[in-house]
């Protein structure tokens, strides 16, 4: 009986090739694409699941109320670890925790490794386990330092690094470290990650000594294991005492202020935030938000694809059954049940399936490297390889499988026997499923076509929006060489001060944009001005600073090219001017603990930030002999390539062991649109796939409609109907179908845009034209695909077709 | 002593055509006994084809009793009704309609895997079906590359390989030559004496010559 089946399938499949071949293409497409992008979400979704007591590790944050609204906080101070352990029941353990950069020497090796400072519960808490060395304590001593056996491997080769001095540049001096341990390299899915791991307090003096017993100096991260059986919330009511104690003043100055309290009625409080969700969650803009949009969105189109590449299937299998009537008719007659015949129909898609499914898996692991680059992704197919979730795969798999290949399986085998065997088909609601489905297809395809269309011009206006600085003239690069920062500026200015394409020079403790080397941070001052607590960010700048970057003075003046004489005086930006609220704000000053700062310029507001944030409040200062991390070079807007190499020579000199990672700042703009760009052209590239395969589905159909009507034409055509009126007589009931589509997809990719512009205070205006082009665009193909049939048949001789009747 | 194979009742079957009723089969009394060649005949329309059918079960009467082998047809469930049929009634049709996608061979096997007989028995079947028509050399053909006759010959051994008690044939020479047309006959009127009852359906005089019994219908009446 099977084999009987098999036969009857792989026959009737080779008969039909045309149709089976735009299936399996479909399907192949479809399957290949969707298991990409299913990889892609399950990465995405699994990140920092693979630690053993992920579920009762929180990273520790504060929710405090500014003049902006409550602001979440996720730098802490170097007492407010062991003071929450101490005070507060149910914290089983803590560690306090920050990344960098650090200079590793060993021999005549220089190398730049990332590096996580933490507390020695560290290893207890998260699943990084030690494979080698010490595994009780292996950062507690001051001098120790752990390492992922990648990083050993790169410092040692194959030599036992256990044992080994290593040194690390800190402070400009080199600190002798003795490797104690090795961690087992982790997974990709880790949000935190490093090359090697240090006590907390073997950190520099600025960012440790610095700060012991400081509640006002936060700089670090926090993350905790609650005790079992704990409620994070209950944790976090309990915290009530801890605030009130540790920070009564900023309290009380929010009471005095008027700011708002949360919406547990508190001026600040301590709150958890789950592993798993740390990832997903949005410090930036007021109360933490924990959003897993992009992976489910990337699943959700996945499933788009996997269901309009089904519809083709449905919709074809079910205008195929026609041609098989007799044969079912038949097999009734022979004495065939329902169940029987509903297996062999459905038998014969499962055939078409796995062949896909087959197809579809090659297909994904031969795009699979050029899908990893372009989404600059780790997921890989063994992503997949989980029992839970294969299981769920195969799963999907045969419902998919089932419902697609058994529906129409369903309909062929319950048709009457007698009806089957003259070759009539009831036709009562098939053409409208058939309609329904059509509709949802390029209702799908002209929603994810839309889509891209806004966020792509959404990204065009972020990228060519004008910041308030220049952006095209600027190189800027980060000082991560040993040299002290002031010496290393001086030299290079000296370097290239001859140069005709040079402008100017300066630097700063931050990088607009991100760099090449990804590091980023941002310092926020507070402090009393006139009674009023104050927010700004804290920029410390070189000399010429406003000048390289061409921002706009408007009121006072820049700094003096002898910096010096400046120490005293800082430059705000216009938010920060309205913030003070003075008559006469060149009058003004800043009042902070150590000093008094005159304000003696106010600069244009410029995004320092990215766009989707407002411009804050910011002060510039001009601080001697700070820590300097980047430097911004100016250079003449001719060869800019040319000044980029010049600069890169110099650096090359004065600083010869470490790479130089220079970039435009425009560049640096364009790193910030990464995740943008990531989700245009994942929508890009499915709203493509969509709109190919829905027009698969359509080319197929137009084949069929145009077979049953040949006779229909013929006759047309004898009683004078001309070429163009048949062309429309087919193409219009397609059209029609395209055209509810659209009037249909258009309002939930109008609501779902705007919804998502609302992330952004720099945005675009939604306009009618966008989705008009979206809607023109589908219906454009729509019309092109259908065209090359129902024009050839309009233009065939109406004596061929008759004669076959 | 005569069986009775089947026997129809007052049976009548009527379908509904826009608001109209319309009678195909009014009021048919029949009793068929076992052994019998029976032809129908009449002009197109009088409803020899939904007789045939009905009494094939593939079609059913919608008044009127209709007893087959002793049980009651019309008052059976669906499930035990092509039960009884694939059991004992073999078609044969104008058309052959034979599977376009199966050899010769398997056309003809196909009844037996709905009746899951095993494999070596089909095998054995199938080759002794082959062997008595004389197509042994064309079994794996497929039905596009025979003549007219040759395919009923594969319909009609396809109907006798389940060793049915009742043949029915509707019109089984209609698109055939007089020549393929008489050795079809001759087919049938060696079966019908080798014992199986035949039904068929036919418009030729002829064809109707070699049944046992004659019946007439006109506008679904026997007259």
């Amino acid at each position: 009986m099977f084999k009987n089946y098999f036969k009857i399938a792989l026959r009737n499949l080779w008969k039909n090739r045309t149709f089976t071949a735009l299936n399996v293409v479909g399907l192949t497409v479809a399957f290949g694409v969707a298991l990409l992008l299913g990889m892609f979400a399950v990465f995405q979704l699994s990140f920092d699941r693979f630690h053993d007591h992920g579920d009762t590790i929180y990273k520790v944050y504060s929710e405090d109320s500014g003049p902006y609204g409550i602001e979440a906080n996720t730098s802490k101070s170097e007492p407010f670890a062991a003071a929450l352990r101490d005070e507060v029941t149910g914290v089983e353990k803590i560690t306090r925790y920050s990344g960098s950069g650090v200079l590793l020497t060993y021999q005549d090796k220089q190398l730049g490794m990332g590096t996580a400072y933490v507390d020695p519960d560290f290893f207890e808490m998260f699943s990084f386990p030690i494979v080698k060395g010490d595994t009780e304590n292996p950062i507690t001593s001051e001098s120790s330092v752990a390492m992922t056996e990648q990083a050993a491997k790169r410092i040692f080769g194959d030599e036992n690094p256990i044992g080994q001095t290593v040194t690390i540049l800190r402070d400009e001096v080199e600190v002798p470290f003795n490797v104690t341990a090795i961690i087992e390299d982790f997974p990709d899915t880790s949000s935190i990650g490093f090359d090697i791991v240090l006590n907390f307090k073997s950190q520099n003096e600025h960012a440790y000594a610095r700060t012991v017993g400081r509640w006002d100096m936060e700089n670090h991260e926090v993350y905790m294991q609650l005790s079992e059986g704990l409620k994070p919330e209950q944790f976090e009511k309990s915290t009530a005492d801890f605030t009130q104690l540790h920070y009564k003043n900023e309290i009380d100055n929010a009471k005095r202020d008027g700011f708002e309290p949360n919406a547990d009625g508190l001026y600040r409080q301590i709150k958890v935030l789950p592993l798993a969700d740390v990832r997903f969650a949005n410090f930036n803009q007021g109360v933490v938000s924990v959003n897993r949009t992009m992976p489910y969105l990337v699943l959700g189109i996945s499933f788009l694809i996997l269901f309009i590449a089904c519809v083709n299937f449905i919709n074809m299998s079910i205008a195929k059954s026609s041609q098989r009537l007799r044969e079912i008719g038949m097999r009734k007659t022979l004495g065939a049940n329902k169940k029987q015949l509903f297996f062999q129909f459905w038998g014969e898609s499962i055939l078409v399936f796995l062949m896909s499914i087959g197809l579809g898996i090659l297909l994904a692991v031969v795009l699979l490297p050029y899908f990893q680059t372009l989404f600059r992704t780790q997921a890989s197919l063994a992503t997949l390889l989980n029992p839970s979730l294969l299981i769920l795969l195969i799963f999907s798999v045969l419902l998919i499988t089932l419902i697609a290949g058994g529906y129409p399986a369903l309909l062929m085998s319950r048709l009457g026997t007698l009806q089957s065997l003259k070759g009539k088909l009831q036709v009562n609601g098939k053409n409208r499923l058939r309609n329904s489905l059509m509709v949802l297809q390029f209702g799908i395809a002209i929603l994810l076509i839309s889509g891209t269309l806004v966020l792509w011009d959404q990204v065009e206006f972020m990228r060519t929006k004008d910041l308030g600085f220049n952006k095209d003239q600027v190189i800027a690069f980060p000082l991560n060489g040993k040299l002290n920062d002031q010496k290393a500026i001086e030299l290079l200015r000296n370097t290239l001060q001859d140069k005709p394409n040079i402008v100017s020079i300066t630097a700063s403790n931050n990088i607009l944009g991100i760099g090449k080397d990804g590091n980023r941070t941002t310092s926020v001052l507070g402090f009393e001005h006139k009674g009023r607590g104050v927010d700004t960010h804290m920029l410390v700048v070189d000399a010429d600073y406003v000048e390289t970057l061409d921002l706009n003075i408007i009121e006072g003046r820049s700094f003096r090219k002898n910096l010096v004489s400046d120490s005293l005086s800082v430059i705000i930006n216009e938010a920060m001017a309205k913030q003070m609220n003075e008559d006469d704000i060149l009058a003004s000053q800043i009042t902070l603990d150590d000093a008094s700062y005159n304000i003696v310029g106010v600069i244009e507001d410029f995004n320092f930030q990215e766009l989707d944030q407002h411009i804050a409040p910011m002060t510039l200062f001009a601080l001697p002999n700070w820590n300097l991390r980047n430097v911004y070079v100016k250079v003449t807007s001719q060869n800019l390539e040319q000044a980029y190499d010049d600069v890169k020579t110099a650096w090359n000199t004065i600083e010869p062991n470490v790479e130089f990672q220079g970039s435009f700042l425009n560049e640096n703009i364009e790193r910030t649109l990464r995740n943008e760009r990531t989700m245009i052209t994942m929508i890009g590239s499915g709203s493509i796939l969509a709109i190919i395969l829905s027009c698969i589905g359509l080319f197929a159909m137009s084949l069929l409609i145009v077979a049953q009507r040949r006779k229909e034409i013929g006759v047309r055509k004898i009683v004078g109907a001309s070429v163009s009126a048949i062309t429309v007589l087919l193409t219009k009931d397609f059209l029609k179908l395209v055209v509810i589509a659209f009037l249909m997809a258009t309002p939930i990719a109008w609501w779902t845009m705007n919804k998502w512009l609302q992330n952004y205070p720099y945005r675009i205006d939604l306009n009618i034209w966008i989705f008009l082009a979206a809607g023109g665009i589908a219906v454009l193909i729509a019309m092109l695909t259908i065209a090359v049939k129902t024009i050839k048949a309009a233009t065939s001789n109406p004596v061929e077709s008759l004669r076959t009747e | 002593m005569k069986n009775t194979l089947l026997s129809l009742n007052e049976a009548t079957r009527t379908v509904n055509s826009g608001s109209n009723k319309v009678t195909l089969l009014d009021n048919i009394n029949l009793n068929v006994e076992v052994g019998e060649f029976i032809s129908l005949m009449g002009p197109s329309g009088s409803g020899k084809s939904t007789l045939l059918n009905c009494i094939g079960m593939l079609d059913h009467f919608t008044d009127g009793g209709y007893t087959f082998l002793g049980e009651p047809v019309h008052s059976m469930k669906e499930k035990n009704r092509s039960k009884l049929y694939k059991e004992y009634i073999g078609f044969v049709f104008q058309a052959y309609h034979l599977i376009d996608e199966l050899t010769v061979y398997e056309n003809i096997e196909t009844p037996l895997l709905y009746k899951s007989v095993k494999s070596s028995e089909r095998k054995a079947m199938v080759a002794d079906m082959l062997d008595r028509f004389n197509i042994v050399g064309k079994k794996d053909l497929f039905p596009i590359q025979l003549s007219g006759g040759q395919q009923q010959l594969v319909g009609i051994a396809r109907a006798l390989i389940g060793k049915p008690k009742l043949i029915l044939a509707d019109e089984p020479t209609g698109n055939l030559n007089s020549k393929q047309s008489e050795e079809i006959m001759e087919l049938f009127a060696q079966l019908n004496k080798e014992g199986v009852t035949i039904i068929q359906a036919t418009h030729s005089e002829s064809n109707a010559a070699y049944g046992s019994r004659i019946i007439n219908l006109l506008d679904g009446k026997i007259v």
